[in-house]
């Protein structure tokens, strides 16, 4: 199956999503003759249109596109979407520490190469924007630095 | 002369201790991420934004930073085009085509300091026209009314869709998912809660830092991937004569001169940067040389003229990109919209009125470009073998540093794990949709966008009392919505172009 199909299909299910929640949205006082629903009406009907164009006349299939590296690919979403679940629970310094160690595996790291950018990188960052620049970062079980 | 009272006012802002310090590091930090492949200006200002807020900095010195780094990042661009013939960032794609070749003859040195010189060139004529047009433009523009405003926002997206990519459709599909998100949230105008799903995270719409970071930090590492496995450029380790010298200053005046003027308009359109610049810069040149004589050309085997002309295109217009930024408040290029973005973090809004409200800001930015392009060649001479350096970062320390920056950088804003899942969902998102062809710039276009299209459509429509017949009701829109429709069908009607465009323009960015 043709990408752009594939890519078509998916903007006309947004655009039918957009419609569904928007069709609804109306202002119990209206002050102006065009209300809160207008707008996302218009821009989901774009979406539905330009997905039924891609539907209908998609481009050619390109040759040149490199292979997806589907392992690699799913093993990084997977390291990043971890990270952003954990890094509250675990605190800044131990969620990077961690998953800064697969991360650099992907990349072509020995273990050892990712633990210890994953530290440094932890530390460092943590006393420069929680220490120096007053940003916030969570701290996690055991407090601080550990 | 009231022009020059206010450039002198704007060098005052400029030349501030703090600010001249900004401007430095940006300059640094900007070739830094131009030399570097993977790491585009767009990203480094996407990550940037959150942290200017962290800083507490004022909205001047916020774009004083990040203009410096987008400018930086054109002349560290070529670095890594001359020396690896990998294109740093899109626009320096051209660049490879005769640099790296230079650099195979041993001239790497001659390469690297005459693009500094031509990119400094394309820049300060920029510069110099921006100081000449933008407040004519800015007062010319006061007089426009939401009417003109949605037929200038039409006409942009049309730009963008019509000049920008191979398929118009999917530039287009993704203005409007930008358009979608700028949605989401509390309407302004009636307190109506849009697109919330009844989550309390979504009331205030989605952060602006978590979707430029997610679409574009996050979904390049996914990209890097692919490259990862490809074999290792070879890299020129011979530079050579460090400078170039006056014949080939002589002999490269014209090219320069005609890919700065070149970039300079080409810079001003919405949705065309560097990479058409650069493009059509090239392809002029060729063009231009072959008929005075072709016994003389070098083209694709290490022309000098060649090198020039695209260096300097590529530097104009990324300062003319500023044009319409400041005068207007339509970017042309997704690092525009980006800093325009800020902008109404700052509860600024983009338009002519900046220049009578934010003097401050607007001739402090430009004054900046000058500051900064002096900069850029003062390090970009001497210190090119240490940025060439940058090139041998490892991957796997960069993109742990560029995870952790952004994820600071989004936490910082609301303190949720909500944010973070999002950033990292919108990165896996816009990988799969860039890898099936659809543009990014457009879509936060899009977003930056969304609601001033939105407020001056609704706003119209009440002057009229909700009869549409208002949208083509003034002379200056009719031109809008006519050069709109010219932009957006010319290229379905002229299939010439069509493949013109198709040959030069390889990247999207």
């Amino acid at each position: 199956m043709n990408n752009d199909r594939i890519l078509g299909a998916a903007a006309i299910a947004v655009a039918a999503i957009l419609i569904a929640y928007g069709y609804g949205l109306e202002a119990p006082f209206a002050y102006e003759p065009v209300g809160p629903r207008a707008f996302p009406l218009i821009a989901a009907a774009v979406i539905a249109v330009c997905g039924a164009i891609l539907v209908l006349k998609p481009g050619a299939v390109d040759d040149a596109q490199t292979p997806m590296p589907g392992r690699a690919i799913i093993a990084l979403s997977g390291s990043l979407l971890a990270y952003s679940f954990l890094f509250q629970p675990l605190g800044f310094v131990i969620s990077t520490t961690v998953f800064m160690v697969p991360i650099a595996m992907i990349f072509g790291a020995k273990w050892w190469q990712g633990a210890l950018t994953g530290g440094l990188l932890a530390v460092s960052s943590f006393l420069l924007f929680d220490s120096v620049l007053d940003v916030v970062l969570p701290v996690g079980p055991f407090g601080g630095i550990v | 002369m009231e022009t020059l009272g206010y450039l002198m006012h704007g060098f005052g802002v400029a030349l501030t201790p703090s600010n001249l310090l900004l401007a430095s590091i940006g300059a640094v930090v900007g070739t830094m991420v131009g030399v570097l492949p993977g790491l585009g200006p767009i990203n480094a200002v996407a990550m940037l934004v959150p942290v200017v807020f962290a800083l507490g900095l004022p909205p001047e010195s916020s774009l004083i930073l990040m203009a410096a780094i987008y400018i930086g990042s054109e002349y560290g661009g070529r670095i890594s085009a001359i020396l690896l013939n990998v294109p740093g960032e899109a626009s320096a794609v051209m660049t490879a085509i005769e640099g790296y070749p230079l650099a195979r003859q041993g001239k790497a040195g001659i390469a690297l300091s005459l693009s500094a010189w031509t990119s400094f060139v394309g820049s300060a004529i920029a510069t110099i026209g921006i100081v000449v047009a933008a407040p004519v433009l800015a007062s010319w523009a006061l007089a426009f009314g939401p009417v003109e405003y949605v037929a200038l926002m039409v006409f942009a997206f049309a730009c963008l869709s019509g000049l920008l990519t191979d398929q118009p459709v999917k530039a287009m599909l993704a203005i409007s998912l930008g358009l979608a998100i700028s949605t989401i949230g509390i309407d302004a105008n009636s307190g109506v809660y849009r697109y919330t799903f009844g989550s309390p995270n979504l009331v205030d719409g989605v952060q602006f830092a978590t979707v430029v970071i997610g679409l574009f930090a996050i979904s390049e590492l996914l990209i890097m991937l692919e490259f990862m496995h490809g074999g290792a450029a070879v890299r020129i380790k011979q530079m050579g004569r460090s400078l170039f010298n006056r014949s080939e200053m002589l002999f490269t005046n014209m090219a320069t001169l005609r890919g700065s003027l070149i970039g300079f308009f080409v810079g001003i359109l919405p949705g065309a940067g560097g990479t058409v610049a650069s493009a059509l810069a090239y392809t002029t040149e060729k063009r231009v040389v072959e008929r005075a004589g072709p016994e003389g050309s070098l083209f694709g085997r290490g022309d000098m003229r060649g090198l020039a002309s695209v260096e300097a295109a590529n530097n104009s217009a990324s300062n003319s990109n500023f044009i319409p930024m400041l005068t207007l408040g339509i970017p042309s290029s997704g690092t525009t919209a980006i800093m325009l973005g800020v902008l109404t973090l700052y509860n600024l809004t983009p338009g002519p009125a900046l220049f009578r409200s934010q003097p401050d800001l607007v001739w402090g930015l430009i004054a900046s470009l000058f500051i900064g392009n002096f900069i850029l060649l003062a390090i970009n001479i001497p210190l090119v073998g240490v940025f060439a350096r940058m090139l041998s970062v490892p991957a796997w320390v960069l993109v742990p540093f560029i995870v952790v920056v952004s994820t600071i950088g989004v936490y910082s804003g609301k303190s949720t794990t909500f944010e973070l899942v999002l950033m990292v969902g919108l990165g896996i998102g816009a990988y799969f949709l860039r890898r099936l062809g659809v543009p990014m710039a457009p879509l936060i276009l899009g977003l930056v966008l969304g609601k001033i299209l939105e407020q001056s459509l609704r706003r119209a429509l009440s002057l009229s009392a909700g009869d549409i017949a208002i949208l083509w009701s003034s002379p200056i829109s009719i031109v809008l919505w006519t050069m709109a429709a010219a932009v957006f069908l010319a290229p379905l009607l002229l299939p010439k172009f069509q493949r013109w465009r198709r040959a030069t323009i390889t990247a999207d960015e």
